[in-house]
């Protein structure tokens, strides 16, 4: 190799060396200065001068050619020569000196120039190596660039810069070996960014889940603020409207939700345009989570060609929260903030994605949200009925109706669907209409049990204006009366009257704003206040009416109360009519059918003064104690039986206010009663034998029944009706005391008999009972003629009726 | 017909209105209380029997109406009443100084030496006592009559005060008057023991 450079040196030195030859032959003198320094430029003086001696002697061999050809020419040039010689000796010592001072002086030059050679080649060290930086400088600056965005957690800058890299700048400078550093080092880097960046994103959903319930609270606050404003703006027309204005509008919001501060936002143009979007709408949302982290992380692996993974593991983890967030506390059902915070959850997450949906580019589709949401409703609505199927206060369904009516329009402002709910909202409207009825239940009950069950006493104006007011009842006899006076009606009257009212409010308050026709309301609250008065009010009337201590006294004034009831029902019929503002000529309008209530109750209570007063009769009976043996008449009834009649007296004297027809008919039962037991007492097996004293004795009972009756207890009965009560006893004593057995006997089976109304069954029993005392006296009786007859008589008679008895069974 | 008591005694209840007479009987009798306020309309009773020295009594107990507008009604009840029951209510002074007044109108209407029996009923609201024990036991001396302090809600000396009332009674009457009417005895004898019994009832 260095052979072949030595060979071209050479080669190249001769031609300048022949060129110098040239130039010098060809050069006038002034010139030769020039081409003698080239030849000390170099290094090959040496041969040089060899070349310039062989050149000399190739000359002085012409010149002898010549000379030998022109002698004498020769000869004087020879002369001439010795001439040249002398000047050319003269011309040696001049250059000779000249080289000499040349050489002295170039010394210095020499050192100059090899100083300058030496610069010279750093020199060009220098520009080859800035060459070679200038190309690896951008790749050492855009590491170091890329060094300080990882550092300080911009990851999609760094992921650009990184591939720029990558691109566009190692591959000028990949021979160098801190470029395969570099190169070896990126996937590491790129792998840190997407694990960084996935960090961020998981850091990102736990922040909106913990922040859910807030973005949920924020936006149900807003959807309520817009129906407070819808509301004013439809309540403008209705001013000069004559129509009961409705009761206040149920807020659930009372206070400012508090806002968290702000997250710093990132530095990105990108975010600033869609904060903006995001400010329009939602606010809340915007200020309670930072939604940076998942724009980058989407850009970050869509550039790493990631983006479906992305997608996935964001739609996948968002499933798993929104289950997190579907599911109910146990305990949700026991106060309305249990409710109100499930709800806030799922707003949020809804509102969360929807915000996802509208500022990333199929991150989450339409499809992907609706499926969603169609899981979230579906258990929403479950968990709804379950658990509002333990609330037992109305007033809880009642605000859990407006909070599932809020709930359902946020989301509806989003594009979400949410008929199911209205659907839904029906179904706890059945429930609580069943909450209502209970806890009227117990508002009926208290009302009855805390009655005094008296007429109402007012003593002014100002009182009997404030139950006028409060109950429908006009009465001109009543209002021109002096005080003190009394109502015909007890205080549960109004009570129950009003609690009918604030029922059908409770049932209205729930239909509002589940968009339904007043027709479908009306007929609603007609129903509901059927069950209200056909079960719910009717089973507390009859337990009160059937209740053990129940008295004389409150089953009178329920008789007087249920009637001015049922008076009312029409009342209660335009009260609905003016709450819902439809017509009651209404086709298919549904009928209170309170007045059937009040009917019943009333026919109830009236039942049971009927046995009230025969059970009292009975307790009276109880004491009897007729001596059956007793030959002795007395001359007045007996005790039990003055003292009973005296208690049927007084009780029908005090109840005057008691309905005519109430009155009759619980004074004809008691009369029929103490018939029947009496003539019960006097059948009886266990009264084996008796006298005609005894009966004597039981006719003075009789009698003074009898007299009561003709008395008149109770006006409206015609003179002898009441009467009639007794007639089969009276009959039954006449023709026993009388003996007149010929006439019953020959009368019997006719039209016009005079002892109709006795049986002979019965004749016979009591016959039975006598004989036996004869037959029992009988060692005395054969003494006594009469007796004997009498004994006689008896078997007659007896034998008379067994022969009647059975002939008219035959 | 076979009795299923011994002796029936006619116990009356007197009192201004409100003080618990009702209550009373209902708690002796059926061993209950309302504490819902019904004013009684005119006359009404419950009967209980309890056994008193070995005897059954049959106690036919008469509630009044403490109204005066019933006046007429009740004090026809009085002659026919073997015990009358003086009740007041130790929360209301003024029912307790009408004591005297529902006797003199037992001395005007009852029988002649009708047994007697105060009570000061509604114990238990010793929060609210306006009449002091010492007062009614002074009272009660002074009329030789027993007085107990009552409460038909606390069901407190109840059956104590009918059972004492029915004790005192069985002892003024209860030697001249036959176990049952189904025993032997001459007509002579028959007749004196209802003429007796015609007199003590009045």
């Amino acid at each position: 190799m260095e052979r072949a450079k030595m060979a071209e040196e050479s080669l190249e030195t001769a031609a300048e060396h022949e060129r110098i030859l040239r130039e010098i032959e060809s050069t006038d003198t002034a010139c030769i200065g020039p081409t003698l320094r080239s030849v000390y430029d170099g290094e090959e003086h040496g041969r040089f001068m060899e070349k310039l001696e062989t050149r000399i002697r190739n000359h002085d061999r012409e010149i002898e050619k010549m000379c030998n050809f022109h002698y004498q020419g020769f000869v004087d040039s020879i002369t001439e020569l010795l001439k040249v010689r002398g000047e050319a000796q003269k011309l040696k010592n001049q250059v000779t000196d000249t080289n000499r001072k040349l050489q002295h002086e170039g010394k210095e030059l020499v050192i100059a120039m090899e100083e300058l050679k030496q610069c010279r080649l750093q020199q060009r060290n220098i520009s080859a190596t800035v060459d070679k930086l200038m190309l690896c400088l951008p790749v050492l600056e855009m590491y170091s660039k890329l060094r300080d965005q990882m550092k300080t957690k911009r990851h999609y800058p760094a992921l650009k810069t990184l591939e720029h890299l990558e691109h566009t700048y190692l591959p000028q400078v990949s021979h160098y070996r801190f470029c395969k550093v570099m190169v070896d080092n990126i996937p590491k880097l790129r792998e840190e960014i997407k694990d960084v960046s996935m960090s961020d994103l998981k850091d990102f959903l736990e922040s909106i889940r913990k922040h859910s319930d807030k973005i949920g609270e924020t936006a149900m606050k807003q959807a309520q603020q817009q129906r407070n404003l819808d509301n004013i703006v439809l309540q403008q027309p209705r001013i000069g409207s004559k129509r009961k204005s409705k009761k206040d509008v149920y807020t659930i919001f009372d206070a400012e939700v508090e806002s968290t501060s702000p997250k710093s936002e990132q530095d990105s143009g990108i975010l600033d345009v869609e904060d903006e979007e995001d400010d329009e709408e939602v606010p809340g949302a915007q200020d309670l989570v930072d939604f940076s982290p998942v724009y980058r992380c989407l850009h970050i692996y869509s550039v790493l060609g990631a983006r479906e993974t992305f997608e996935n593991y964001y739609r996948k983890q968002r499933r798993k929260q929104a289950r997190l967030v579907l599911q109910p506390p146990s305990n949700m059902h026991e106060t309305l903030d249990g409710y109100r915070k499930y709800f806030n959850q799922i707003v949020g997450f809804f509102v969360v994605e929807d915000h996802i949906l509208h500022t990333t580019q199929g991150l989450v589709n339409r499809a992907y949200i609706d499926e969603l949401w169609e899981m979230a409703l579906s258990k929403t609505i479950a968990a709804l009925r379950t658990h509002s199927s333990y609330c037992s206060d109305p007033n809880l369904v009642l605000d859990l109706k407006n909070l599932i009516v809020l709930f359902a329009d946020t989301l509806q402002v989003y594009g979400f669907p949410v008929n199911q709910l209205f659907d839904m909202l029906l179904e706890i409207r059945d429930q609580y209409s069943e909450t209502l009825l209970k806890k009227w239940a117990g508002v009926f009950r208290n009302i009855l049990d805390s009655d005094n069950y008296s007429p109402i006493p007012v003593t002014s104006e100002e009182t009997y204006k404030k139950v006028v007011g409060q109950f429908p009842f006009q009465d001109i006899e009543l209002e021109k009366q002096p005080f003190p006076k009394k109502f015909p009606f007890s205080e549960f009257v109004p009570k129950v009257y009003n609690q009918i009212k604030e029922f059908i409010y409770a049932c209205l308050k729930f239909s509002e704003d589940l968009h339904l026709s007043s027709t479908e309301v009306d007929d609603m609250i007609r129903k509901s206040t059927n069950l209200l008065l056909t079960r719910t009010l009717s089973n507390s009337l009859q337990n009160v009416i059937k209740r053990k201590n129940i008295g004389l006294t409150e089953l009178v004034q329920i008789i007087i109360n249920t009637t001015h009831l049922e008076k009312s029902c029409k009342y209660l019929e335009e009260f609905i009519t003016n709450i819902t503002n439809v017509l009651p000529e209404t086709v298919h309008t549904t009928k209170l059918y309170g007045t059937t209530t009040f009917k019943d109750a009333r026919h109830a209570a009236e039942e049971e003064i009927y046995t009230n007063l025969n059970q009292k009769i009975d307790q009276f009976l109880q004491l009897a104690d007729y001596d059956w043996m007793t030959g002795d008449l007395d001359n007045k009834a007996s005790d039990y039986l003055v003292d009973l009649i005296a208690f049927l007296r007084s009780t029908f004297a005090v109840f005057t206010h008691l309905p005519g027809k109430v009155a009759q008919t619980a004074c004809m039962s008691a009369c029929k009663h103490l018939a029947t037991s009496l003539m019960q007492l006097l059948l009886e097996a266990e009264v084996r034998q008796l006298t005609l004293g005894a009966l004597q004795q039981f006719n003075l009972d009789v009698r003074e029944c009898e007299q009561f009756a003709r008395s008149g207890p109770v006006p409206g009965f015609q003179e002898d009706t009441l009467q009639l009560a007794f007639i089969d006893l009276r009959q039954l004593l006449d023709l026993f005391i009388q003996w007149d057995w010929s006439t019953y006997l020959a009368d019997y089976g006719q039209p016009n008999c005079k002892y109709l109304r006795v049986n002979p069954v019965t004749a016979l029993t009591l016959l039975e009972k006598m004989k036996d005392t004869s037959r029992k006296n009988n060692m005395f009786a054969q003494f006594r003629k009469n007796e004997r007859d009498k004994q006689k008589l008896i078997d007659t008679v007896a034998k008379q009726l067994r022969g009647l008895i059975s002939s008219h069974h035959s | 017909m076979a009795k299923a008591y011994d002796h029936l005694f006619k116990l009356l209840l007197i009192g201004d209105s409100g003080v618990g007479k009702t209550c009373l009987i209902i708690r002796f009798a059926e061993d209950n209380f309302n504490s819902t306020y019904i004013s009684t309309i005119g006359i009404d009773f419950k009967i209980r029997t309890v056994d008193i020295e070995g005897k059954r009594i049959k106690l036919q107990v008469w509630d009044t109406a403490g109204q005066e507008r019933f006046k007429t009604i009740t004090t026809a009840y009085y002659r026919g009443a073997m015990g009358i029951i003086l009740v007041y209510d130790i929360t209301d002074e003024k029912s307790f100084e009408n004591i005297q007044n529902w006797m003199k109108s037992i001395k005007e209407n009852a029988s002649a030496g009708v047994e007697r029996l105060l009570l000061g009923n509604k114990c238990d609201m010793e929060a609210k006592r306006q009449v002091q024990r010492e007062q009614a036991e002074k009272l009660a001396r002074e009329h030789r009559i027993r007085f107990f302090e009552t409460s038909a809600k606390s069901s407190v000396n109840v059956d104590e005060a009918f059972s004492s009332l029915a004790r005192d009674i069985l002892l003024k009457t209860g030697g001249r008057r036959s176990g049952t009417n189904s025993k032997p005895s001459s007509t002579g004898l028959k007749t004196s023991d209802k003429k007796k019994n015609k007199c003590l009832l009045g």
